[in-house]
């Protein structure tokens, strides 16, 4: 035992939280607004889809005469491209549950079923492969921290905790957020435009799952694997709920997936479970904790309902 | 109209093809056709085609609203009849150049793909646009509109979606054949143009052959199982997400009972099907009962149990050895070899395919395909009739089929009918999806346990407060939605069209999201589910055509359910009165009573 709790996988378990804690984090401005965004999942993968292939096609040409060049800039305007698709898709999504008035969980699964198919489509396009990119040369760069390095983006995840947390309770527009996903009739009759702040909070989710997708495809790994977030956006749901919509308590929900996911892939090859049984433990983690955890979790009064003027 | 190629006498296999517009013709690579193809007609044809749009224009500056439609009836008619005589003298031209050929001594005929294309098509749409638009012109139009809303939302997503897939190949498409630089401005806009209609004529080709339909109907079948279930759920106020899960589970209840049970078939098949709905039915009920229990959202766990069950498929696949603790525990069910895949099913646990049940003996039958049309058509014409009689009824005309379709003389078994059926690999899966089909929509709608289960979904506090339990009915509703669910392991693993009678890890569960597009686009209703379900089974056999010959990823079927999902979300883009049904009720009511004052009006004068 002793040779699985090392620190090895306390640095594995920062790297197997920062995509979750992102894509939760990102829940979190949606789902305080009001609206559910089960199509994170989906975000997620267009952000790492996005974030591998603008990389990729920019290095193109440096590559031609440097087959290992790096350049600085091009990973981080991949990294932008990856936020800047997700908040696109989000947008979509805002669209149909905010102006259109859609069931959000419907909206939201729509978006992921087309993260199924449409990379599929531009993957063939550039690479004529359906399942997978080309590997990029010019990763997110890491940063050393004792015996390990790790990505900025871990860093940037866990700053963004206290962050959010000083934003959604300590400013005007936090408050306004939070009303927003309370009693929208109650902020509209104050002033608050619940439509813009809705936009605003869903777009945010998106930009901030799609960071965690380009984490994913250029931070963790070097290129779009079809199906790579495999489930990580759904989990971050769910530690949304047992983190009771809170950023502090889905730091500590977040981290306990993160764990767990850290020490299936430690469990893996040691033999001491079946890798089947290994694989199912985050997954099935979450639906305990879950079960565990309703009751005393509240989500915001109005998630998941329209608003209607 | 006038940029897009109006029809390709000549076509390739890879998609190029011999354009002709309006105004000239669009040949990348030089195909040759016949000197005797006479389409000297099409430029004509689009000046009229100018008129009749320039006669609609004017006929919508009418002031009043019954000429005006008068006048957009005619002239839609005019428009159809317009697009009939350009297909007649199409057809009529590339079968007179064959038949000269032929008769000039050439070995085969030179024009054998050969297609209407875009610009023919869209006459025929706006056509058919000015007959609808002559009808919401006359009073009561928009309550008309309104009423047939159940189609309209579904039909509107749709072609919403194939604009938008349309746009996909737009910017993914390559042109086949051809470098990009070589092309003039209008020959690459009508060669795009081109290659957007022939993708959605391969998507649809299905449609138009024996054999594309007996495919369609084999991928129909999972999708019918799917949607039930997710419609299911949905009439009970629940999101069934987890159909992949389930069908997993039923696969892997399939492969146990129909590998290990000994027994005579008449025993074996039957409890290996209901071994494949309680595999379903376990895990969807699970994810049920901790929703009554804990009310632990069902999404997010049928979500965890999707890929639970991935897992679980693993451990009985991947290796007959699992390590725990360092214990070892062997498992019989993967086969030598390899691939994971599981021991074949005994000969007693598979379910025939359809060719052996309408030839059996090697001769064919029209007994089941009668009983089937007789049964069904019995089952949805009765609407009338209370359930009892029409599942009587229709049990009666079915058997009634059966014996009457055994006496009309079969085709030989070398007719391409049995030649094609032979080919596909539809199944007696498919007779069971028909079955349970009618058995859902009797349940659903003709009895109190399924008015109870309606009820909860649509108002649970009300339905609570009148004496439902609520979470027995959300535990039995997601119980047989997943078993609804897990039945479409019947046709993969039990129904042989995986190439062999097993369990494999390829097995396609990702069909039961596909379920939730089908409930969604045939509105939760029976008929419409095989209706919807047998769109995209149709989308889904012709995607693979489109990747064989224009090598466009069949994902693109993928994408276009996946539009139609959200285009269903979006309500179809249509006005909130299609959608909301207070609203719908309200449109409908001022037209009664604008209708109303008109009768008295004219009583009056």
């Amino acid at each position: 035992m002793n040779e699985i709790f090392t620190l090895a996988l306390l640095f594995s378990t920062l790297r197997q939280t920062t995509p979750i804690l992102l894509t939760a984090l990102g829940g979190l401005f949606s789902e305080r607004s009001g609206v559910v965004n089960i199509g994170l999942e989906g975000i997620m993968l267009f952000g790492a889809l996005a974030a591998a292939v603008v990389t990729q096609r920019l290095e193109v040409p440096f590559l031609a005469s440097d087959p290992n060049a790096q350049i600085w800039w091009i990973p981080w305007v991949g990294l932008l491209a990856g936020a800047a698709v997700g908040g696109l898709v989000a947008w979509v999504h805002a669209l149909a549950s905010i102006k259109y008035k859609a069931d959000q969980i419907i909206s939201g699964t729509a978006i992921n079923l087309l993260a199924l198919g449409a990379p599929s489509l531009v993957l063939e396009y550039y690479y004529d492969n359906s399942t997978s990119s080309q590997e990029v040369v010019n990763r997110l760069p890491l940063i050393s921290v004792g015996p390990e390095n790790l990505s900025p983006l871990v860093f940037l995840a866990f700053l963004l905790v206290p962050v959010i947390w000083w934003v959604l309770f300590k400013t005007p527009w936090g408050l306004r957020l939070r009303a927003v996903g309370e009693h929208p009739e109650a902020a509209e009759t104050m002033g608050v435009n619940v439509i813009r702040t809705r936009y605003v909070a869903v777009v945010i989710s998106g930009l901030l799952a799609g960071i965690a997708g380009a984490y994913l495809s250029i931070g963790f790994l070097n290129q779009f694997v079809k199906g790579m977030s495999a489930g990580l956006g759904f989990i971050a749901l769910a530690a949304l709920i047992v983190g009771k919509w809170h950023p502090i308590g889905v730091l500590g929900s977040t981290l306990l997936f993160g764990f767990a996911s850290a020490l299936s892939i430690q469990l893996t090859g040691r033999n001491i479970l079946p890798v089947p049984v290994v694989q199912a433990i985050p997954f099935i983690l979450t639906m305990l904790v879950l079960v565990g955890f309703i009751g005393r979790s509240r989500p915001p009064a109005a998630v998941g309902k329209p608003y209607d003027k | 109209m006038a940029l897009a190629p109006w029809m390709v006498p000549k076509r390739e296999f890879g998609g190029v093809g011999y354009l002709i517009t309006p105004f000239t013709t669009v040949n990348p690579q030089n195909l040759e056709l016949p000197a005797s193809l006479g389409l000297g007609w099409v430029g004509a044809v689009f000046w009229v085609w100018a008129g009749l749009m320039g006669a609609a224009s004017l006929a919508f500056l009418q002031p009043d609203p019954r000429s005006r439609s008068r006048a957009l009836y005619a002239l839609g008619a005019v428009g159809v009849a317009l697009f009939a005589l350009e297909a007649v003298l199409f057809y009529q031209a590339v079968n007179s150049a064959n038949q000269a050929a032929l008769a000039g001594g050439a070995t085969r005929v030179p024009l054998r793909r050969f297609t209407l294309s875009l610009g023919a098509y869209l006459g025929c749409f706006y056509a058919l646009a000015l007959l609808l638009l002559a009808r919401v012109q006359l009073p009561g139009g928009k309550a008309f509109l309104v009423r047939y809303r159940g189609a309209a939302v579904p039909v509107v997503s749709l072609l919403l979606s194939v604009l938008v897939g349309a746009l996909l190949i737009l910017v993914l498409g390559r042109v086949p054949g051809v470098e990009g630089s070589s092309l003039s401005l209008r020959e690459w806009v009508a060669l795009k143009l081109d290659l957007i209609t022939f993708s959605f004529q391969l998507l649809f080709s299905p449609i138009y052959t024996l054999s594309g339909w007996f495919n369609s109907l084999q991928q129909t079948t999972p999708l019918i199982f799917a949607g039930l279930a997710v419609a299911f759920a949905f009439r009970a106020g629940l999101f069934n997400i987890g159909g992949p899960g389930q069908i997993t589970l039923g696969a892997i209840f399939v492969m146990i009972v129909g590998v290990f049970l000994p027994g005579p078939g008449w025993v074996v098949l039957p409890l290996s099907i209901l071994a494949a709905a309680l595999g379903g039915a376990l895990w969807g009920g699970l994810a049920g009962w901790l929703k009554a229990r804990f009310g632990a959202n069902e999404v997010v766990n049928t979500i965890m149990l999707n890929y639970i069950a991935a897992s679980v498929l693993l451990f009985f696949l991947a290796s007959n050895q699992q390590r725990f603790f360092g214990y070892t525990l062997y498992l019989p069910f993967k086969a030598q070899g390899f691939e994971a895949k599981s021991l074949e099913l005994r000969p007693e646990a598979q379910i025939p395919l359809m060719i052996n049940l309408l030839a059996p003996g090697g001769e064919f039958s029209w007994a089941i395909p009668v009983a089937l049309v007789a049964g069904l058509a019995t089952f949805f014409f009765l609407r009338r009739a209370d359930l009892g009689r029409r599942l009587l009824l229709g049990g009666g005309a079915a058997v009634l089929g059966y014996a009457l379709g055994g006496l009309i003389p079969g085709p030989t078994l070398a007719s391409d009918l049995v030649r094609d059926l032979a080919a596909s690999k539809l199944n007696g899966s498919f007779l069971l999806a028909l079955g349970v089909l009618i058995l859902v929509h009797y349940y659903l709608l003709r009895t109190v346990g399924g008015y109870e289960m309606r009820a909860a979904g649509l108002a649970p506090r009300a339905a609570e407060y009148a004496g439902i339990n609520l979470g027995r009915k959300i535990v039995l509703a997601m119980l047989v939605s997943g078993a609804l669910a897990g039945l479409a392991a019947t046709h993969y693993v039990q129904g042989g069209v995986m190439d062999e009678y097993r369990l494999k890890q390829s097995i396609p569960v990702g069909v039961g999201f596909d379920g939730i597009a089908v409930a969604l686009m045939g509105q939760n209703t029976s008929l419409g589910v095989a209706l919807a379900g047998f769109l995209f089974g149709v989308l889904r056999t012709g995607g693979l055509d489109l990747s064989q010959q224009l090598g466009i990823s069949r994902e693109l079927v993928t994408v276009i359910i996946s539009l139609v999902v959200l285009a269903i979300a979006l309500g179809g883009l249509l006005p909130r009165y299609f959608t909301d049904p207070l609203k719908a009720a309200q449109v409908e009511t001022e037209a009664k009573d604008e209708e109303a004052a008109r009768t008295a009006m004219r009583r009056a004068g």
